[in-house]
């Protein structure tokens, strides 16, 4: 009974999470309309900011009641936390087999969409931003735990291209579920897109990215949930077979092919101007 | 965080299931308090809901921990609750009634706050080290990754006709 003694320890930070999430709960979803659409604001951006500032970490007056023994124990409860939503989303997924199983191939390509990352984020890293390998790391892939550990392997954390992929993963914690959930939003209310394409999209990040996207999706598209959780949740495990190996073996050396031919010949002419 | 995220990643972790079962048991109880409150799910459908969303959560660390492949947990778990809902499995339809008594989003909230209370300093320092420059790259990473995967799976769902 340790573990239950463990977890009762932590009440501080238990009761503060069922106090803050039920403000959140009650508050409910709220649409904040835009000329193009509508962004989307879910009660667990609500559940996340109110904690946030709660935080010591994050507002050093206020550290009071949750303190650095709470903040510690929090991030391995993230985690578990989780694993419930991800059994739910299974549970979506089943009755819906037929619906995967005709969307298939467009399910099992779209992740080479991923690399969509490159396309846009790259040019502005190395020609906008002029910024040197950290570049590589913060733009081969979408930042979750597989990609830092692709990173970590090859060239470290502490590299520059380290430093690049944990930038982008930090504000992928930070602000990840408000962006996707403003993605989402737009991307939904512009009724361009196949709202199942939009809802396979949802599945390329964390579980809590895929929540805040297909929350937002839901909320646009109320008479497909069942057809979006389902596919954004297959999409979701798919993106946990395929993304290691889609980020080690295509994504990687794309970047560092593009940065060498590119921006890495003026790191080595500078370097050489240095040595001469 | 993130390096035991990586460790997690790559090694099977050697999970304890007792403290694994009680951490979930007092996850799914504050998620049973968000499912009544937001979504308004009586309590009773609610709960029976848990119950069998617990059950496919430790069916799937079980895998984890005993399964003769490595697979991350999320995966088994994912995996564990599409073969208890697929059509041919007996009993399916009574998982898949129970299981819609839980609302996702409900569920997510809890995760996002624990989150919100595990920012630590390094991960405040490592965002002002980064700047305004790794933020806007961060979200045309973010933007580019979403319209890349929904313009290729709009293109195949249009050339398949369906």
């Amino acid at each position: 009974m340790n573990a239950l003694r463990g977890q009762l320890e932590l009440w501080r930070l238990h009761l503060a999470v069922i106090v803050l999430g039920a403000i959140a709960e009650l508050i409910g979803i709220q649409k904040i309309p835009l000329g193009i659409g509508a962004i989307l604001l879910l009660p667990l951006l609500y559940a996340f900011v109110m904690a946030a500032l709660m935080n010591p970490n994050v507002m050093p007056k206020f550290g009071k009641f949750i303190r650095q023994k709470e903040v510690a124990a929090a991030s391995p409860l993230i985690v578990i936390a989780i694993m419930p939503f991800i059994a739910k989303f299974g549970t979506t997924i089943g009755p819906a087999i037929e619906t995967i199983i005709a969307a298939g191939p467009a399910l099992l390509l779209q992740e080479l969409g991923n690399l969509g990352t490159i396309v846009l984020a790259f040019p502005l890293a190395v020609w906008g931003l002029k910024m040197g390998r950290e570049a590589i790391g913060a733009t081969f892939s979408i930042a979750r735990e597989p990609n830092l550990a692709i990173i970590a392997d090859r060239y470290t954390l502490k590299s520059p291209e380290g430093t690049g992929v944990m930038g982008v993963y930090v504000i992928g914690t930070l602000f990840g579920t408000f962006i996707f959930a403003i993605l989402a939003s737009l991307f939904a209310s512009a009724d361009v897109f196949d709202p199942r394409a939009l809802a396979m999209a949802c599945g390329i990040g964390s579980g809590s990215m895929m929540a805040a996207c297909t929350g937002a999706l839901t909320e646009v598209i109320p008479s497909m949930k069942d057809e979006i959780l389902a596919l954004a949740g297959a999409s979701n495990l798919l993106t946990y077979a395929t993304g290691l190996y889609a980020g080690l073996f295509i994504a990687l050396p794309i970047v560092e092919k593009l940065y060498n031919a590119t921006a890495g010949k003026n790191d080595i002419a500078t370097a050489n101007k240095k040595e001469a | 965080m993130s390096e035991n995220a990586i460790a997690m990643e790559r090694t099977r972790p050697n999970i304890d299931l007792t403290d694994h079962a009680v951490t979930l048991v007092i996850v799914c109880l504050v998620g049973l308090v968000m499912n009544t409150v937001g979504p308004a799910i009586p309590l009773a459908d609610g709960f029976v809901g848990m119950v069998v969303i617990y059950l496919i959560t430790m069916v799937g660390l079980l895998l984890t921990r005993f399964a003769p492949f490595y697979l991350p947990s999320v995966a088994w778990i994912s995996l564990v609750g599409i073969l208890a809902t697929l059509p041919w499995t007996p009993g399916s339809e009574w998982i898949v009634a129970q299981a819609k008594s839980v609302n996702f989003l409900a569920l997510a909230t809890p995760a996002l706050a624990y989150a919100g209370f595990a920012i630590a300093k390094k991960e405040i320092e490592v965002a002002k080290h980064s700047g305004w420059k790794l933020a806007l790259v961060a979200c045309l990473v973010f933007l580019g990754t979403y319209a890349g995967s929904v313009l290729v799976a709009e293109l195949i769902l249009r050339l398949q006709g369906a």
